[in-house]
């Protein structure tokens, strides 16, 4: 059976994409599955760094794209995590090295080869994002609980929808008492107002730095809550859509609770 | 709930993330229309090509716009006509 093509996309710049497709990424893997995760900001690339692959890299996408090397070759192997892979961006490209119909051709390769490969969207709705969606099954969009991030994804979600895509949303980076104390939009507001599918709630979790930092998948953090989520997420994504999906909350003390209720009586 | 919302409460401020949802859900409408703005571009092109077969009509001073009003929106198309006699070659009446 052919593998699925899943879009992980914004519009919005620095809401999390990255992240989570090698947070999504290594859960799947973990939980089993071949997995591909395809760098696909051509001139900026992250997701190695953000993967601790960045020193193993000897060719990229566009060398796959232009006839230069296999996929095989191009495909860096996680250090730690047995069937992921890494498929990087050009550093020295322009987005204009790829073309649609080149993705098309590529995403035909990679569902052979893979089961799931996760492509990681530039943001923006130009060509990076064009090549990303061209030839996607799946997308998953991602907002932080801002104006701005909202309003990018609502154009996405469109702009996917006119690809015939019915995209579902992660929010990220959602403070919990902020929310409790009504200065964070909270996710049901966010899905009110895109009126778009849930697929998960990440907080804003120190483990991401840490973990960014040292090149380390998050979601081997046994402490991180992050993490978790993103474990739950790639179950969703793959073969357990119905699995609750946890509210981030604020870990309560007894003094805490008690005088949050007497001042709910004011 | 901490002291700063508490008081906040209070003095009858709403909550930020209420003044969030507002302005979210305006842009998101102005954007809307934004992007209807195009489209009646185009159908502006499409009706000029129609009507300039059977009238020979002032293109510059062509206005279209939706209009709404509580109850229904109306598509306003406003040509002005420089010869109500049929063109030569168009098909007859
Ligand atoms: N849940 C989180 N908690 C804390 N920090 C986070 C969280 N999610 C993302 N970050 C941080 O936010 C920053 C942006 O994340 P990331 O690079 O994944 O975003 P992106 O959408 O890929 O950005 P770009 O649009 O530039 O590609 C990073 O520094 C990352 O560590
Ligand atoms: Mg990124």
């Amino acid at each position: 059976m052919d593998g699925k093509i899943i879009v992980v996309t914004s519009g919005k710049g620095g809401v999390g994409k990255t992240t989570i497709t090698a947070s999504i990424g290594a859960a799947l893997a973990l939980q089993g599955k071949r997995v591909a995760v395809v760098d696909m900001d051509i001139g900026l690339r992250n997701l190695d760094v953000v993967m601790g692959l960045e020193n193993r890299i000897v060719f990229n996408i566009v060398d796959i794209i232009q006839g230069r090397c296999k996929i095989k070759q191009a495909a860096i192997k996680d250090r730690r995590i047995d069937n992921l892979y890494l498929i990087p961006a050009s550093q020295s490209d322009d987005k204009n090295a790829i073309k649609p119909e080149n993705m098309v051709w590529l995403c035909g390769k990679l569902r052979k080869e893979f089961d799931i490969t996760l492509l990681d969207c530039p943001a923006g709705i130009e060509q990076g994002f064009r090549n990303s969606i061209v030839a996607a099954d799946e997308a998953v969009v991602v907002c932080t609980p801002e104006v701005s991030a909202v309003r990018d994804a609502d154009r996405i979600i469109g702009l996917l929808y006119a690809q015939s895509i019915t995209p579902k949303l992660i929010v990220n980076r959602i403070v919990p008492r902020m929310v409790e104390n009504g200065d964070m939009l909270s996710h049901e507001d966010v899905v009110e107002v895109l009126s778009i599918d849930l697929l998960g709630l990440i907080e804003m979790d120190e483990y991401v730095v840490v973990s960014t930092n040292t090149g380390t998948p998050l979601v081997l953090q046994e402490d991180s809550k992050a993490g978790k989520a993103l474990h739950r997420i790639a179950l969703r994504l793959d073969g357990h859509p119905d699995l609750p999906i946890e509210n981030p909350m604020i870990q309560k003390t007894f003094w805490k609770k008690l005088s949050s209720k007497f001042s709910r009586k004011n | 709930m901490n002291f700063n919302s508490l008081l906040k409460k209070l003095m009858n401020k709403p909550a930020s993330k209420d003044v969030a949802k507002q302005r979210l859900k305006f842009a998101l409408l102005t954007d809307k229309l934004d992007v209807k703005k195009d489209m009646l571009k185009d159908l502006q092109k499409d009706l000029i090509e129609v009507i300039s077969r059977y009238f020979e009509i002032d293109k510059e001073s062509i206005t279209i716009d939706i209009q709404r009003s509580e109850e229904c929106s109306a598509l306003v198309f406003n040509s002005p006509i420089l010869s109500a006699t049929h063109k030569r070659g168009a098909p007859a009446a």
